[in-house]
């Protein structure tokens, strides 16, 4: 068996498991978010039991619209707040952090754990060895009732990983290489499984933003396993990272990827870091390594969202944010932020955006009429600099804290 | 389950879940979300025009992007009676089922005009539109009685009481 089938064996209770094999799993974790758990919530009260399976392992946090932009929203809010309360759940809120983050921060998950979240970047998790199946609100009240999910055993496919990164290049250009390779759809209903030596060199940080976006390739379960190559798996695809330069996905969709030397030069006017996806430490260090030097061009609107608290309390301590804000930037709360077009930063119809974030569907941070780029840190602040799209130069000496 | 039969509106490839439901309508009260159905995809139109029992016809990948089940219960709200498409992502096909919204796969777009009359049996797979009959592979058992009993919570429900 593959790792993600080891995985879904021991959940299942079984000593084997064979694709296309139906298995109903125990979860580790069930959770949602202020977007996904109000419905969540109406479906638990409909199935009609009084308690969650275990309320060690179901969480809520608030963290799409935070602080609520509409009476709505906070609505929302105060139906998580009587829920938690009720059932006796964890609720993280005000100003915590994105989900994703916070459940890698704090969860303490060991490798081989199988969580479901009511959130299509659940798979952020497979960064640090754990599955993890984004569900929509009716299959994760089910979980909270139960503590189990039903599923089929996907085929697995592996990419093999060899060579590093360029100074330049990240996680971000490694998966969106993959969504211009596999298109959003080839790995519908299988997963994915990234090893090799050239994991070596990547972060559980790095790590997480590829696997973030495995939902955006149609990957169901997507994993980081060892630098061995797995035998047992459905096909492999051999990936080096030698060759890798930095990468960016064009309007309107993910997988609509070119290498950033195609499109330098279009203009932009707003620029996004943070999110899910890229708003660690290490990504918003990419930021300031730049604006240490330079300016963001008087065109361009920075926002840069730290993904927790605990991210946000170390830019400060490190001075972070008056770096960001003195080159022209701004330091929002964390959460998501405008990545999905609720609030905090939307787009108009004149707008460019250069984004760190996952998704650039039409419409997705605001006017259907706004051009996103999706596009690592580094390309991000570079191009927030030069107020164009730009191929980010290496790291400096000079650029080093 | 009867056959299905409506008036078809016509989608392409990879209409992801952002135009289905945008992001300003998420923190809609449930019962308002059918009012956003399509709103990024085909605008005011579908939702002022949508008949109850029309059916959508698709490309690709229907309902790719986000997981939010907003998207298919504002379809189901606005009165659409099914999709097909020749294929869908796991997250909105696996919603759509778990709310009781029947999503097939097929192509049947060759030939079809916007507002045709479609009739589909999940259960047999057999579509007549007006190019005449094609058959498709029929709905799994699983998932048809799952939509015939109205979704997943009518089945969490009925084997949490058979514990008892």
């Amino acid at each position: 068996m593959n790792t993600i089938e080891q995985i879904l064996a021991r959940a299942a209770g079984l000593s084997e498991v064979k694709p296309g094999q139906d298995i109903r799993c125990r979860v580790d974790l069930a959770a949602s978010h202020d977007v996904t758990a109000p419905i969540a919530i109406k479906q638990f009260s409909d199935i009609g039991i009084d308690r969650v399976f275990d309320p060690d392992k179901v969480w809520m946090v608030v963290d799409h619209v935070y602080p609520a932009s509409t009476e709505n929203a906070r609505n929302n809010v105060w139906l998580m707040k009587d829920f938690a309360k009720a059932h006796h759940i964890r609720l993280y809120e005000r100003g915590e952090g994105v989900i994703h983050q916070l459940v890698s921060e704090k969860a303490n998950l060991p490798e081989g754990s199988l969580i479901v979240i009511a959130d299509s970047h659940t798979c952020t998790c497979g960064g640090y060895g754990v599955a993890g199946i984004g569900v929509g609100s009716t299959e994760l009240a089910a979980a909270m009732a139960t503590g189990m999910i039903d599923l089929e055993v996907p085929q697995v496919a592996q990419v093999y990983l060899t060579g590093a990164f360029a100074q330049n290049v990240s996680g971000k250009d490694l998966i969106l290489a993959l969504a211009k390779k596999y298109k959003t759809d080839y790995l519908c209903d299988r997963g994915l499984i990234l090893t090799g030596p050239g994991i070596r060199g990547i972060s559980r940080e790095e790590r997480m933003t590829v696997c973030n976006m495995g939902t955006e390739i149609g990957s169901m379960i997507t994993l980081f396993g060892t630098e061995r190559r797995e035998t047992d798996v459905w096909r492999t695809d051999e990936f080096n990272l030698d060759g890798l330069v930095p990468q960016i996905a064009c309007p309107f969709s993910p997988a609509n990827v070119r290498d950033v030397e195609e499109v330098a030069g279009i203009p932009i006017t707003q620029a996004v870091v943070g999110s899910c996806t890229n708003g660690r430490l290490n990504d918003i260090e990419q930021v300031v390594r730049v604006l240490k030097k330079q300016k963001v061009h008087p065109d361009v609107n920075l926002l840069v969202i730290p993904a927790s608290r605990s991210i946000a309390d170390e830019m400060e301590r490190r001075g972070w944010g008056e770096t960001i804000r003195s080159a022209g930037g701004a330091v929002l709360n964390p959460g998501c932020g405008p990545c999905f077009g609720a609030h905090e930063g939307l787009a108009g119809e004149r707008d460019t955006v250069i984004s760190t974030t996952n998704r650039n569907f039409p419409g997705r941070m605001g006017s259907t009429k706004a051009n996103i780029y999706l596009a690592s840190p580094r390309t991000a602040v570079c191009s927030a600099v030069a107020g164009m799209i730009t191929v980010p130069a290496a790291a400096d000496e000079e650029e080093l804290l | 389950m009867n056959p299905i039969k409506g008036r078809v509106w016509i989608v392409g490839d990879d209409v992801d879940t952002d135009q289905i439901l945008p992001g300003y309508a998420m923190s809609e009260p449930y019962d308002k979300l059918g009012q956003f159905a399509m709103a990024g995809a085909l605008g005011q139109e579908f939702v002022q025009n949508v008949c109850p029992g029309d059916i959508i016809v698709a490309g690709r990948n229907f309902g790719c992007g986000s997981s939010r089940e907003q998207a298919p219960i504002a379809i189901k709200q606005a009165g659409v009676g099914m999709v097909v498409a020749i294929s869908f992502a796991r997250i909105f096909r696996r919603n759509a089922i778990n709310i009781g919204l029947p999503v097939f796969c097929a192509d049947i777009r060759p030939g079809l005009c916007q507002g045709d009359l479609v009739e589909v049996d999940l259960a047999t797979g057999r579509i007549v539109t007006p190019k005449g009959v094609t058959e498709a592979a029929p709905m799994s058992a699983n998932v048809l009685s799952t939509i015939e009993a109205g979704g997943l919570i009518a089945r969490v429900r009925a084997e949490l009481l058979s514990k008892k």
